[in-house]
C-alpha cells in the first residue's frame, strides 16, 4: 500500500512532465501540422540554463525566468528558420530533419559548455519531504501534476475565450480559410511554438530538482512526451494530459515491480498497441479530411 | 539511352569494387572499405523509405543491431552459417519492421520517425539489460569466421561476398524504384488522396517501404557481425541512426548513386572527425542542417538537377501510343460488362449537419449522368462517399452489383470506379507520363520478384503500360508535355491529365468532379468531345458540374441535389423546366412564372 502510494506520487510528477511536453506537441501540431523534433531540448535548455544562471550568482527566480525566456526564443527562432520554410506542403519531411539537426547541435554545444554529467537544480521544493500515509514525497513533485492540469485548463480557457485563442483554433481547422479571414497565420504558428517552448522550459525547471539535469535529458523525455501525445491523441489537450499522468504512473509501477528495462519496453509497446487499436489516440478526433 | 544507363552504372560499380581490394594499402584500409559496403546496404534500403515513400526512420541502428544480434546468437549457439543467419535476420528484421510500420504509417507519417527513435533506444536498452541472451554491456564475442556450406571465407573471400551483396542490393533497390512499387511509393508520398483513388493501398505500400529498409538493415547487421566477430550495444546508438539517415539525405534522397556517395563519405568522415571528440556529434547536426538549407536535393541530386537544366530532356515523347480502346484494354477484354452504379438511401452526417439525406441515385450503363445542385447541396459529399473517402451513416451503394458500402477508397477504385478531383490532385514531382503510368498500377500482373529482377514479364508489361499511357496522353492531347513534371503544367492541362490518369485504371465508371471549372470556352468544347468519346466506349460517366450548357449538351440524365436531398432526377430538358429545381437555384416565386401570370 505504502509502496503503491509512493509510485503514484512520483509517477504523477514524472507524468506531469510528460503531459507538459505532450501539450507542447499538441499545440504545435494543432496550428502548424508540424512539430519541433528538438522539443525535448527546450526542456533541457530550461533546466541547464537555470543551473548555469545560479552558478553565475543569479537568484533562482531570476535564473528560471531567464531560461524560460531563452527556451521561448529558441522555439520561435526554430519555427521561423527551421520549420516554416520546410513545411510548405503537408507531405514534406524537411522540417523533421532541420529540427533534428538543430537539436543535435544544441545538445552537443550544451554538453561542451555544461559537461557530460548530471547535476541537480537546488530548489526549495525538494528541501524537505512530506509524508502522506507513510509515502514520502517532495512538495515539488506534488506541484508538477497540478501545474500541468492548470496549464491545460488555462490553455483551454484561452482557446475558448480570447481572440487569439479562437484564431489558433481557426488556423488548426483550416489555415487557408483562416488566412482569408484576416488571421495572421504565420503569427499563430510562431505563437504556438513559443507557447510550446515556454511550457517545455518550465517543465525542465520543474523536473530538474527531482531527477537532475544533463545535456542529454531532452531526448528521452521529448520522445516519451511524443509517445504520450500519440496515446492521448495529439488533437486533444485534455487527452494528452490524462495520458501523460497515466503514463508516468504506469512507468513507476513497472519500474518498481519489474525493472527499468521493462519500463521502456512496456511503455513503448503500449504506444504501438494504442496506435493499433485507436489510430487517433484514446481521446483524439479524426482530423477533418477534405478531398 | 536511360535503359542502358543503369546497366552501365551497375557494371561500373562492379568494376570499382573489383579494383579496390587490389589498391588497398593494408588490412585496415580494406576493412574500412568493407564497412562502407555494409553501410551502403543499409543506406540503399533506407533510401527506398526516405527517397521514395517520403518517410523518415531514425531507428535503423536498432534494426541493424537486431540483425547483428540475431546472427551472433544463432552462430555462437546454434552454429548457423552466413547464409542461414542472413535469412533468419532478414525475417526477424522484416517482422519487426512490419510490426512497427503498419500501426504507425496508417495514421501519420510523422509518427514513424518517433516510433523508430523509440525502437532504436529500446533495442539498445534490451541489448544491455538482457544479459542472458545478449551478453549485456560486454556484448557477444567469438562470433565464428564467416563460412558458406562449411567453406570458410578468408579476408578477400569475405570482401567478395560483401561486394556481391552490395551489387545485388544496388540492382534490386534500383530496379524496384523503376517499377510499379517505386511509382506507388512516390505517388503516396506526393498525394495520398490521389494514390488511393487509383487503387493504391497507401498503408500497405508504406509498410512495404519500411519492411524493405528493415530487411536491408537486418542483412547489413549480419554482415557486420561476421566481419567484426564481436558486437556490443555501443556500436548501435542513436547517432548511428542519424548517420545512416544522413547518408541518404547527403547524397540525394531517391537516387541510387547519391546514396552510395553519401554512404561512402559518411563511412570515412568519422575517421577524420574522431579528433574532434564532442564536436563530432555537432558536426553531424551541422552537416544535416547545411544539406537541408543549402542542398535540399543532396550532392548528387543537385548535380543531376543542374545537368538536367543544362541538357534538358525533350518535353515531348515522339513514340506513338496505343489507340484509346487498346489503352483501356477494351480490345482485349472483348465483351465489357455494362456498368451500373446504384446508390440507395445514402445518409452522411458531419456532427449535427446532415450533408446527404436519404439520397438514391442510379447511373445506367454507359450513360452520362450529371449531378448538379447549388453550392453546399452535398454533391462533393456524395462523390467522396461513393469513392470511399467518407463513410456513410446509412444506405448502401454498389457498382455492377458489387456492394462497395464503406469500402476504403483503394478497393472502390479496384472495383472500377475512377475519379478526378475538384482541386486537382496530381503527383507534382512525377512527370506527366509517370502520373498516367501510376494510374495503370493495378492492371499489372507482375509480382515483387519480377520487379526486383526486371524479368521479361516485367519488361513486357511495363512496355505495354508505357504505350497505353502514351495513348491516353494522346487522347487528352498532352503528348507534347509527356516528360514535363506535372506541377509545371498550366491548370487546364492539369485537369486533362487527371482524366487521362483516371482512365489508366480502365474504369467502369468515371467520376468527374467539376471538370469544367476554370476552363476556357475552347477547353470546355474539347472536354465535351472527350466525355462523349469516353461514354461511347461503354464507360459510365458521373459528372458533377455547374456549367449548365455542358450538362444540357451531353448529359442523358440529370440529378439535382439541394440541402442533401434529391429534388429531381430526369432527362435534362425535363429538369430544366422543373419548378422545384428553379426554386432551388433562384429562390421561391420564380420570376418566369410571375411574368407569365
Amino acid at each position: 500500500m505504502q509502496a503503491a502510494l509512493q509510485y503514484i506520487f512520483s509517477g504523477l510528477a514524472m507524468g506531469g512532465i510528460y503531459a507538459l511536453v505532450a501539450l507542447g506537441f499538441h499545440i504545435m501540431w494543432s496550428s502548424a501540422k508540424a512539430v519541433n523534433f528538438a522539443h525535448g531540448d527546450t526542456l533541457m535548455l530550461g533546466a541547464v540554463l537555470t543551473i548555469m544562471g545560479i552558478d553565475a550568482g543569479l537568484p533562482l527566480p531570476v535564473a528560471a525566468a531567464g531560461s524560460i525566456a531563452a527556451s521561448c526564443i529558441f522555439g520561435v527562432l526554430l519555427e521561423r528558420f527551421a520549420v516554416r520554410p520546410f513545411a510548405k506542403s503537408a507531405t514534406s519531411i524537411g522540417w523533421m530533419l532541420t529540427t533534428i539537426a538543430v537539436g543535435i547541435m544544441l545538445e552537443a554545444l550544451v554538453t561542451m559548455e555544461f559537461g557530460g554529467f548530471s547535476r541537480p537544480l537546488p530548489s526549495p521544493g525538494v528541501s524537505q519531504a512530506i509524508f502522506i500515509f507513510g509515502a514520502g514525497v517532495y512538495p515539488q513533485e506534488l506541484l508538477i501534476p497540478v501545474f500541468a492540469i492548470a496549464v491545460m485548463l488555462g490553455f483551454g480557457w484561452m482557446q475558448r475565450r480570447t481572440l487569439i485563442g479562437r484564431a489558433m483554433q481557426a488556423v488548426a481547422f483550416d489555415r487557408n480559410a483562416a488566412a482569408l479571414m484576416g488571421i495572421n497565420v504565420n503569427f499563430v504558428f510562431a505563437l504556438s511554438f513559443a507557447i510550446a517552448a515556454t511550457l517545455g522550459g518550465a517543465a525542465g525547471i520543474l523536473i530538474a530538482p527531482v531527477t537532475q539535469a544533463s545535456s542529454t535529458m531532452g531526448l528521452i523525455i521529448g520522445l516519451k512526451g511524443f509517445a504520450v501525445a500519440i496515446i492521448g491523441g495529439i488533437t486533444s489537450a485534455p487527452g494528452v494530459v490524462i495520458a501523460g499522468l497515466a503514463f508516468g504512473v504506469i512507468e513507476k509501477f513497472v519500474e518498481g515491480y519489474i525493472s527499468t528495462a521493462a519500463r521502456e519496453i512496456i511503455g513503448f509497446s503500449l504506444t504501438i498497441l494504442v496506435l493499433l487499436i485507436f489510430p487517433q489516440g484514446l481521446f483524439g478526433k479524426r482530423e477533418v479530411f477534405k478531398v | 539511352m536511360s535503359k542502358y544507363q543503369s546497366l552501365i552504372g551497375f557494371a561500373a560499380l562492379a568494376v570499382i569494387l573489383a579494383i579496390v581490394p587490389l589498391t588497398a594499402a593494408n588490412e585496415y584500409e580494406l576493412r574500412l572499405f568493407m564497412l562502407f559496403l555494409i553501410y551502403a546496404v543499409i543506406a540503399l534500403g533506407l533510401n527506398i523509405l526516405v527517397g521514395l515513400a517520403g518517410l523518415i526512420s531514425l531507428g535503423q541502428a536498432g534494426l541493424f543491431a537486431l540483425g547483428a544480434y540475431t546472427a551472433a546468437i544463432l552462430s555462437t549457439r546454434l552454429g548457423f552459417e552466413l547464409v542461414s543467419s542472413s535469412i533468419a535476420a532478414i525475417i526477424v528484421a522484416s517482422l519487426f519492421g512490419a510490426l512497427l510500420a503498419y500501426p504507425t504509417v496508417r495514421v501519420r507519417g510523422v509518427y514513424l520517425a518517433v516510433i523508430t527513435i523509440a525502437f532504436g533506444l529500446i533495442v539498445e536498452n534490451a541489448a544491455i539489460e538482457w544479459q542472458g541472451l545478449t551478453g549485456g554491456p560486454m556484448g557477444i564475442t567469438g562470433i565464428p569466421k564467416p563460412s558458406v556450406l562449411g567453406i570458410p571465407l578468408s579476408g578477400y573471400a569475405y570482401y567478395g561476398v560483401l561486394a556481391v551483396v552490395l551489387v545485388l542490393v544496388v540492382i534490386v533497390t534500383h530496379n524496384l524504384k523503376r517499377s510499379k512499387y517505386g511509382r506507388a511509393m512516390l505517388a503516396v508520398s506526393q498525394s495520398e488522396t490521389a494514390a488511393r483513388s487509383l487503387g493504391i493501398n497507401a498503408t500497405g505500400i508504406r509498410t512495404l517501404a519500411f519492411v524493405i529498409s528493415a530487411a536491408t538493415a537486418g542483412l547489413a547487421g549480419v554482415l557486420y557481425a561476421f566481419l567484426n566477430s564481436y558486437i556490443s550495444p555501443d556500436i548501435f546508438t542513436f547517432s548511428d541512426s542519424i548517420r545512416f539517415l544522413l547518408m541518404v539525405i547527403f547524397g540525394g534522397a531517391g537516387t541510387t548513386t547519391g546514396t552510395l556517395i553519401g554512404a561512402y563519405i559518411l563511412t570515412y568522415l568519422p575517421e577524420y572527425l574522431q579528433q574532434l571528440q564532442y564536436w563530432q556529434k555537432f558536426a553531424y547536426g551541422l552537416l544535416l542542417a547545411v544539406v537541408m538549407f543549402v542542398l535540399p536535393l543532396g550532392v548528387f541530386g543537385t548535380l543531376s538537377e543542374l545537368w538536367r537544366k543544362w541538357r534538358p530532356v525533350p518535353r515531348k515523347i515522339e513514340a506513338a501510343g496505343l489507340s484509346l480502346e487498346q489503352a483501356l484494354g477494351i480490345g482485349n477484354a472483348g465483351d465489357r460488362l455494362p456498368t451500373e452504379l446504384k446508390a440507395e438511401g445514402l445518409t452522411v452526417r458531419f456532427g449535427g449537419l446532415t450533408a446527404l439525406n436519404d439520397v438514391s441515385l442510379r447511373v445506367q450503363p454507359a450513360e452520362i449522368h450529371a449531378l448538379i445542385g447549388p453550392n453546399g447541396a452535398g454533391k462533393s459529399t456524395f462523390v467522396n462517399t461513393i469513392s470511399g473517402f467518407y463513410r456513410p451513416d446509412s444506405g448502401r451503394y454498389e457498382l455492377n452489383g458489387v456492394d462497395l458500402t464503406g469500402q476504403p477508397a483503394h478497393l472502390v477504385a479496384r472495383n472500377g470506379l475512377a475519379r478526378t478531383f475538384q482541386n486537382t490532385e496530381l503527383f507534382g514531382d512525377m512527370t506527366v507520363l509517370e502520373n498516367v503510368m501510376a494510374g495503370y498500377q493495378n492492371r499489372f500482373s507482375y509480382n515483387f520478384f519480377d520487379a526486383c529482377a526486371h524479368t521479361p514479364r516485367f519488361l513486357r508489361q511495363e512496355e505495354q503500360c508505357r504505350a497505353a499511357a502514351l495513348g491516353l496522353l494522346g487522347f487528352v492531347d498532352l503528348t507534347d508535355y509527356a516528360n514535363e513534371k506535372a506541377r509545371f503544367l498550366p491548370f487546364g492541362l492539369q485537369r486533362r491529365l487527371e482524366i487521362a490518369r483516371a482512365l489508366a485504371t480502365s474504369p467502369r465508371l468515371l467520376l468527374l468532379d467539376e471538370p469544367a471549372a476554370g476552363l476556357t470556352t475552347h477547353e470546355i468544347e474539347e472536354l465535351d468531345k472527350m466525355i462523349r468519346r469516353i461514354a461511347a466506349l461503354g464507360i459510365s460517366v458521373l459528372l458533377i458540374e455547374h456549367h449548365v450548357e455542358l450538362i444540357m449538351a451531353i448529359a442523358n440524365q440529370v440529378t439535382v441535389l439541394d440541402y442533401g436531398v434529391v429534388i429531381a432526377s430526369a432527362p435534362p430538358d425535363v429538369v430544366q423546366a422543373d419548378s422545384r429545381v428553379i426554386e432551388a437555384y433562384f429562390g421561391t416565386h420564380a420570376v418566369p412564372a410571375e411574368v407569365v401570370s
